[in-house]
């Protein structure tokens, strides 16, 4: 039984195909990169692991820990051991971050030294995300999901927004999340994480890459590699030679 | 404190404990005035009736001087009958930190209780009041009528807090009228969280020059509640302010909130606000929200919204392992949370456990 496994699944938004059939597997211990470009079903594919309403999965399963996730609500999703991290949080009008906190892990010093780590101490008081900056929030995200503590983190691209130096404290707390400190062989917690930037990868490294293009994926490889190419030709002029490399993977997988 | 035929319980939901720290309590029990007292030089504490006697400009200008005695059917059964109520005084230039705790209980079954309370603030007094009325017992049913007419002097400035706490078979009939004198200030907030019958209540200030009239309330409406209630405030004098803002929530009940600013004169300036949660498909809440201006250089605005939950604010805190009704409960707790701005800490907090009590109980 695989960690996470996605087969085959399209998913429409308001009547929409946007994710048009989707493979992908995932080890415990393990973190893939998501790469596309905008618009092409990332956020979309987080979204409907998590299990959030308004993706309506219309073909193919996804199973964590051997369960059906299309059967389970978004807490049941969410105690399973899956935390996500928004690529644009809501703001919640009354409720403190630190209630918030209290309610995910009533932990009182983990409340208080990661909040530290992450620089909103002065936030704990304040409204959800209410009036927060974008570096403001994706810290906050990090913070709700370090009490979480889930198995499987998924991070919609966590440090865009993000200044220079927030960028690597947030990066330092997710490498520290993903244990990336303990040998391969030790990790229990999984991830997967977009990114436009590349940034994160700098400081968290992942073990292979997907490129999602218009709902499909297009590649899978080396993240490094991947990144190289994108960054050198762009998704366009990729696609082909990501679909040989791809090719070869999957050659490469069934035998 | 100990009271034979009234529930401590009822007394812990409107924060009434007379043992804490206050300048001043009052209570009445049907019509009995169970407990009067002030702690505090220059404040005076005294049932109206015998206010009468020692304060003749009562009975003279301010017994029905800015409630109309026939304004109902009420206020005239109350106008014929021997007051029952409080006569709060202030002198001038006293400002008293800890609140005053008045305590209005309902306890004889089918009977109608008439309240008529009169507050005086002379030039510079400064005081907090904190009303409790709740029934004495979760049994008992009738009608309660509570007239309350408040004078604010010069730069005077009163806190006057209401937590209502009914059943649902009592009908509640406040009448409420405040003068605010010229630069002084009337901070209203009023607190309805539990079932009630009918509930109606509309309460008017008339603000005078650099005066302010602010009303804050929230209701949450339970299946089988009615609320026709709101506030208003006519901006009379140049530069007055007003600012009402209410926060509706419906779990079933009906809530009619009226809300309306008048002005008339220059520099007037208000503000008012209306936000409703429906939390389900029974509960009706109807904003009715009125702006007048009789003046080209006055600034006047209204906000209203009704709605449900956010479903993203919903699923955001369901991701992070809330059940849906702890999800709900938060949001709900957070809808209701208004900061009112000059409220002392120890009001707000006993408001804040006032709210949190119900919701406990509620959702
Ligand atoms: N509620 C919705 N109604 C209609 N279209 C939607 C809705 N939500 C998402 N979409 C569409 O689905 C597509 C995929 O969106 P998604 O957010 O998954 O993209 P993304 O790959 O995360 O892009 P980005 O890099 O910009 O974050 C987009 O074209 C988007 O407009
Ligand atoms: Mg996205």
């Amino acid at each position: 039984m695989g960690f996470l496994e996605i087969k085959d699944l399209h998913v429409s938004v308001a009547g929409k195909e946007i994710i048009k059939g989707i493979d992908l597997t995932l080890e415990r211990g393990k973190t893939a990169v998501i790469f596309g470009p905008n618009g092409s079903g990332k956020s979309t594919l987080l979204g409907t692991i998590a299990g959030l309403p308004g993706y309506e999965i219309t073909q193919g399963t996804i199973l964590f820990k051997g369960q059906d996730l299309g059967t389970l609500s978004i807490d049941e999703i969410s105690r399973l051991g899956i935390g996500i991290s928004y690529q644009y949080p809501p703001a919640i009008k009354g409720v403190k971050l630190q209630t918030l906190l209290q309610n995910i892990n009533n932990n009182p010093e983990g409340i208080a030294s990661w909040s530290k780590a992450l620089n909103l101490t002065d936030f704990l008081q304040r409204d959800i995300n209410v009036g927060f900056s974008g570096g403001e929030r994706k810290r906050s995200e990090i913070l709700q999901l370090l009490l979480q503590n889930p198995d499987l983190m998924l991070f919609d691209e966590p440090e865009s927004g993000v200044d220079i130096e927030n960028i690597s404290v947030i990066a330092n707390v997710v490498k520290t999340m993903l244990e990336k400190e303990k040998p391969i062989s030790q990790r229990t917690r999984s991830s997967i994480i977009i990114t436009h930037t590349g940034f994160i990868l700098d400081y968290v490294k992942a073990d292979i890459a997907y490129v999602i293009m218009d709902g499909h994926v297009r590649g899978c490889g080396s993240p490094g590699e991947i990144f190289e190419e994108i960054k050198l030709h762009g998704y366009e002029k990729c696609a082909s030679c990501f679909a040989e490399q791809f090719q070869g993977i999957k050659t490469g997988d069934e035998r | 404190m100990n009271i034979p035929s009234v529930d401590s319980e009822q007394l812990l939901n409107i924060g009434y404990d007379a043992c804490a720290a206050s300048c001043g309590n009052f209570m009445v029990l049907d019509h009995t005035i169970l407990d009067i007292e002030s702690r505090y030089q220059g404040l005076k504490v005294m049932p109206l009736a015998k206010a009468f006697d020692v304060y003749p400009h009562i009975r003279e200008k301010l017994f029905f001087g800015i409630v109309d005695k026939d304004k109902n059917e009420y206020t005239r059964m109350s106008y014929n009958s021997e007051p029952v109520g409080y006569y709060i005084r202030v002198e001038e230039g006293v400002k008293i930190e800890e609140p005053l705790q008045a305590a209005f209980l309902f306890g004889e079954q089918g009977s109608t209780q008439l309240i008529h309370n009169i507050i005086e603030l002379c030039d510079g007094a400064e005081i907090n009041i904190v009303n409790g009325c709740t029934t004495a017992t979760h049994h008992s049913q009738g009608t309660h009528v509570g007239i309350t007419e408040t004078y604010l002097g010069k730069n005077s400035s009163l806190g006057f807090t209401m937590l209502h706490n009914w059943g649902n078979t009592v009908e509640v009939f406040p009448v409420g009228a405040i003068l605010v004198g010229e630069n002084a200030r009337y901070i209203s907030n009023y607190v309805a969280m539990t079932a009630v019958k009918k509930i109606v209540s509309y309460p008017v200030a008339h603000v005078k020059q650099g005066g302010s009239a602010r009303f804050f309330s929230i209701i949450f409406a339970k299946k089988g509640s009615y609320f026709d209630s709101g506030a208003k405030a006519l901006l009379e004098g140049a530069g007055a302010n007003g600012e009402i803002i209410g926060r509706v929530v419906s779990d079933g009940g009906t809530v009619i909130s009226r809300q309306m600013l008048s002005g008339n004169e220059p520099g007037t300036v208000g503000h008012m606000e209306c936000s409703g949660l429906l939390l389900n498909e029974n509960g009706v809440i109807h904003s009715i929200p009125e702006l007048r201006g009789a003046h080209p250089d006055i600034n006047l605005s209204h906000e209203a919204a009704v709605g449900k939950i956010s479903t993203e604010e919903l699923s955001y805190l369901m991701t992070r392992g809330l059940t849906e009704e702890q999800a709900r409960s938060l949001i709900i707790r957070g809808f209701l949370d208004i900061k009112i701005e000059g409220l002392p800490a120890k009001v707000q907090a006993l408001v804040d456990e006032v709210i949190e009590r119900s919701i406990a109980g509620s959702i």
